[in-house]
Order: C-alpha cells, then sequence, then structure tokens
C-alpha cells in the first residue's frame, strides 16, 4: 500500500436532468493498481466513470489526478492529462475500418510518427485486429470489437485506462481473452479502473474493489477478501 | 475508398470533354447552374453528411456571397476572379460567428436556428436599401471581358470552365477535409459523441472547422452565381434554393463526396426535364425525397456500394448510443 495516489475522487455528485445519480462517491485508485467498481444496475458505477471523464458534469464534489483538480474538465483535455476511457458496449466506428478507428485514438497525438508507432504497438499486442486491419469495424465479432475498443482507448497512452464493462455481451471465453487482456496492460504499467457487472471476472483481475449501491459507496474491500468470501460478497451485492 | 477517388477523376475528366463536345448554350446554360449547384451541394452535405446537423439555413452564405461578388465588382470595381475568392471568405466570416452560435445547439433546435439566421438575412437584404438596393436588387454585375467578347457559344464555354475550375476547387477542399483529422473527427462525432469524446476530440470545435469550410463553398456559389445571372436580389436566400439543395445531398447521398455531385447534376436535369409540368414539380420532387427517405436513406450512393443492407444494420445497434442513461 506504499504506492502513491494517482486519483483521489471525493464526494462526487452528479445527476442526469433531475434525477441525481451519484450521491457522494468517494474513492481513490493507487499508482499500478487494478481497481473495480462493482453492484448491480443502476448503482451509478457507469456514471462515475462518465464523470470522471468530462462526459458528464460534476453536480458538486473534486476529482484529483496527481494533485491536480480535474472537475469538471472538458473531455479532450481529461484524456490529454493522461486518462483514457473506454465506454461501456465496445462502442467502435462500424462504418471506419479497424486500422481507422484504432489511429483515431491517437487523435490527440500531433505527430504522425507517434500514431504509425503506436498503432504498431497495438497491432502486436492484439494480433487478431492486425488480422483485419483493412475490414470495417462493423463486421468485427463482439469480442473483436471489445479488443478494438480497449486498443484504441490505449491510443493516447493513457497512465490510467477506464473501462466500462468490458466483458457485456461477450462468451465467456471471450471474456476472460478480454481480462486476461486486461491484466496485461495493468502489468505494463497502466493503472486501471473498471467497471463490471460480472462480479466475479472483475474480482479476478482487481486487487481492490469498491462496492456501490444507488450512487453510494457501501464498502471497499481488498478482492481477494471478497473472492474468498461469498457471504460478505452477498451481503453487499444482494445475490 | 481509392474507388470514390478514382470515380471522382472520372468525373473531371469527363467534365473537361463536355463544353466542346456540346455546343448548345442552353445545354451548356444547364451545365454551368449543375455546377454552381455541385459546389452548393457539396457545401451543404459538410454540415449533413459529416457533421450530422441538418442546416435549413444554408442560403445565408450562399446569398452573402451572391451580394459580396455583386458589391465588390459594381461598387468597387473588382475583377471576377478577385470576387468570387473575397465572396467565399466573406461568407465564410459569417459561417464562423453563425456556426458559433449555431453549432452549440443540436437536432430540431440547430435546424431552426440555421432557417431563423438566412429570413434575418432576407430581411436585412431587402430593407437595407442604402447597401442592397432592397428588393430592387443589384442589376448588371459586370460580365468578365473575355465572356463579352467571346459570343454566345464562346461565352457559355468560358462560363463553364470557371465553374468547372470552382467545382475542382470545391471538391479538393472538401476531399481534403473529409481526409483530414477534423474530418474523421466529425464522422467520429457524428456516429457516437460520447466516444469520440472519449479520445479526446472536441465535438464544437471540430463542428466549427467543416461548418467554416461549408460556408466558404457556398460563399464561391453565391459569388459565381452573381456574375452569371448578373444580378442579385433577396430572392437568393429564398428557400427554394435551400429545397433544392437538400433533395441534391439526400438523393445523390449524404456523407459521401460524389452523392451530392451526382444529386446536383440529376436534380437540375430532372428540374428542366419537368418544366412543362409546372405545378406538379415541386409536388414531385416531394415525392422523390419521400420515396428517397424511406427506401434508399443512404441516397443513390448507398444503392451504388452494394454492401448489403443487413451487414450495415448488424453494425447499426452498437451505434445506438446510450446517453443519459444512468448506469
Amino acid at each position: 500500500m506504499s504506492a502513491r495516489t494517482v486519483l483521489a475522487v471525493s464526494d462526487l455528485t452528479a445527476a442526469y436532468g433531475n434525477a441525481t445519480a451519484l450521491h457522494g462517491v468517494s474513492l481513490e485508485v493507487r499508482e499500478g493498481e487494478t481497481v473495480a467498481l462493482i453492484g448491480a444496475n443502476g448503482a451509478g458505477k457507469s456514471t462515475t466513470l462518465r464523470t470522471i471523464s468530462g462526459l458528464l458534469a460534476a453536480r458538486s464534489g473534486r476529482i484529483a489526478w496527481e494533485g491536480k483538480d480535474i472537475t469538471n474538465w472538458p473531455a479532450d483535455r481529461v484524456v490529454a492529462a493522461g486518462l483514457s476511457h473506454c465506454p461501456e458496449e465496445r462502442h467502435v466506428w462500424p462504418e471506419m475500418t479497424v486500422e481507422e478507428n484504432l489511429r483515431l485514438g491517437g487523435y490527440l497525438c500531433g505527430s504522425r510518427r507517434e500514431v504509425d508507432r503506436r498503432a504498431a504497438l497495438a497491432f502486436g499486442r492484439f494480433p487478431r485486429l492486425q488480422e483485419r486491419a483493412g475490414q470495417l469495424a462493423g463486421t468485427l465479432s463482439g469480442g473483436e470489437q471489445q479488443m478494438l475498443a480497449i486498443a484504441r482507448a490505449l491510443m493516447s497512452e493513457p497512465r490510467l485506462l477506464m473501462l466500462d464493462e468490458p466483458s457485456l455481451g461477450l462468451s465467456p471465453k471471450m471474456a476472460e481473452d478480454v481480462f486476461a487482456v486486461v491484466r496485461d496492460i495493468n502489468r505494463h504499467g497502466v493503472t486501471v479502473l473498471l467497471v463490471e457487472q460480472n462480479v466475479h471476472n472483475a474480482l479476478s483481475v482487481a486487487s481492490r474493489a469498491y462496492v456501490l449501491e444507488t450512487g453510494r459507496v457501501t464498502a471497499e474491500r481488498n478482492a481477494g477478501d471478497l473472492r474468498d468470501d461469498p457471504d460478505l460478497l452477498r451481503t453487499y451485492l444482494g445475490g | 475508398m481509392t474507388g470514390e477517388r478514382s470515380s471522382l477523376l472520372f468525373v473531371l475528366v469527363l467534365a473537361a470533354v463536355f463544353p466542346f463536345a456540346v455546343q448548345n448554350p442552353y445545354i451548356l446554360h444547364l451545365a454551368v447552374i449543375a455546377g454552381i449547384y455541385v459546389v452548393l451541394a457539396t457545401s451543404l452535405n459538410l454540415i449533413v453528411g459529416y457533421v450530422g446537423e441538418f442546416s435549413l439555413g444554408h442560403t445565408a452564405f450562399f446569398g452573402i456571397g451572391a451580394y459580396a461578388a455583386a458589391l465588390l465588382s459594381t461598387a468597387a470595381g473588382l475583377p471576377i476572379w478577385l470576387t468570387v475568392p473575397l465572396a467565399g471568405l466573406l461568407a465564410g466570416l459569417f459561417g464562423i460567428v453563425i456556426g458559433a452560435i449555431t453549432l452549440r445547439l443540436q437536432g430540431p433546435y440547430f435546424v431552426i436556428v440555421t432557417l431563423a439566421f438566412a429570413e434575418v438575412l432576407r430581411i436585412v437584404a431587402t430593407n437595407w436599401i442604402g447597401l442592397t438596393n432592397g428588393p430592387m436588387g443589384i442589376a448588371g454585375v459586370p460580365q468578365p471581358a473575355s465572356v463579352a467578347a467571346a459570343g454566345i457559344v464562346g461565352g457559355k464555354q468560358i462560363y463553364y470552365f470557371m465553374a468547372a475550375g470552382m467545382v475542382a476547387v470545391s471538391l479538393y477542399l472538401a476531399w481534403r477535409l473529409v481526409r483530414s483529422n477534423s474530418g474523421r473527427a466529425a464522422v467520429a462525432v457524428r456516429e457516437n459523441r460520447f466516444v469520440a469524446q472519449s479520445i479526446g476530440v472536441d465535438p464544437f470545435l471540430t463542428a466549427m472547422h467543416v461548418f467554416t469550410l461549408s460556408a466558404v463553398l457556398a460563399g464561391f456559389a453565391g459569388g459565381f452565381y452573381a456574375h452569371y445571372v448578373s444580378f442579385v436580389g433577396p430572392e437568393v436566400f429564398r428557400f427554394s434554393f435551400m429545397a433544392s439543395m437538400i433533395i441534391m445531398v439526400l438523393m445523390g447521398g449524404k456523407g459521401t463526396l460524389l452523392g451530392p455531385v451526382l444529386g446536383a447534376v440529376i436534380v437540375v436535369g430532372l428540374e428542366e426535364y419537368l418544366r412543362q409540368a409546372q405545378e406538379l414539380r415541386l409536388t414531385l420532387f416531394g415525392l422523390i425525397v419521400m420515396a428517397v427517405v424511406l427506401f434508399a436513406p443512404n441516397g443513390l450512393m448507398g444503392l451504388l456500394a452494394r454492401r448489403p443492407a443487413w451487414l450495415a444494420r448488424r453494425a447499426a445497434p452498437a451505434l445506438v448510443s446510450n446517453q443519459g442513461e444512468p448506469a
């Protein structure tokens, strides 16, 4: 627990119109960790990520990234600061090729050569995408689209990767592959903040987990404790 | 994508030979009008097809270009090769101002406010008699000397090549924009605003780039139109130009470079052909638009691109963004 805290969210509230979705969420992510946000549908997991990445305005509270207050920064500044958000439902641009999708991920990077280098790295990490580089992204399988979405999010070379439901709608085998990739990314020094509905998948990669319930954090535990104690897990998730 | 590029080149070559094959001044006149509409449709397509918003006020930029060229040539005596680019530039400046206001809006709000801008400009043009000569308009916008000297067919040929030059420049600019980072970012925003933002695209700034170029192109078309018709009145802001542009873009296929070109040529031809059916003409066009929207939402280009529909549809669910839905 000696690693420094890179992301500190305190008392964050956010709302969609009049419907408050976050009632004061606080959490911390330390350098090199994989942290999972778990909880039922509508608990505010995705909303938390969206508010951090600037897609949704915070009503109150504070988001600090490496000591800087980034609350309500526009999304492009957040990306430039080293946070990358891979939105849920593996959104790719179906009418663009795999390579175009990927290269757009490096949108903020001014140098063409640098984008080339990062794309080559991504293709190295995801050989399946290399094989399909010229194919329209809409023709990929669900798992491949998810890989592409993750690869695209990595193109900005973030220090913190926020993944929203990466296993949603994937076969167990595919989900396993995706989480192997997440583990690998994390091993390469990228801190990961993960939202997952599939608790077992989440706990298999995360070192710590926050349990969210109706817009509040109700518990923070080491992933191992939750994994080994089904009763404890049931208490929190009502499953 | 190279297919699109080579077909564009093919069209350009065909266009170069055309005036020598056809010596008929009436056909050449139609070709010049088609050229003006190709630029207009290309310009509107940048907004409809790439920004993904529907502008009903695009005549604002066409009209500004027309008035700018008319005033610059009658009052300041500038030649056509200066007035048309300046008309584009001025329209571009207006584009920055109008875009900065309207692009903060989306959907129906954008439609209404752009329409309002065109209406306001029409009213200004009608009432600011000191500048625009009001409803009387500005008559006698000078023809280039070479046109006056070249006789009827020769004059039309010269205009044809000027129009072709303008079309080439406009298509080149549009092509560069679409292939640029801004163009790709615009498509990214159109397809999925949140994902585009998540990779660092600023949707407003991107839309501003595209909108401004679109205004410049419409300004070119307006400036050239002023010289060609040699008269500019408040009716340049009228809705009928807008209706033609919309039909061209929708029929040809929005979001492709070649679509609006095809649409413009076909609609100009159809409009002439249907001239006998005066009253029915607009009704027929209405029906065509309805048919296109219902049966070929991507226009002719969508029909030409033989990608089976089910394939495009399979990808579609990934596009339904889940904005505003708490998770």
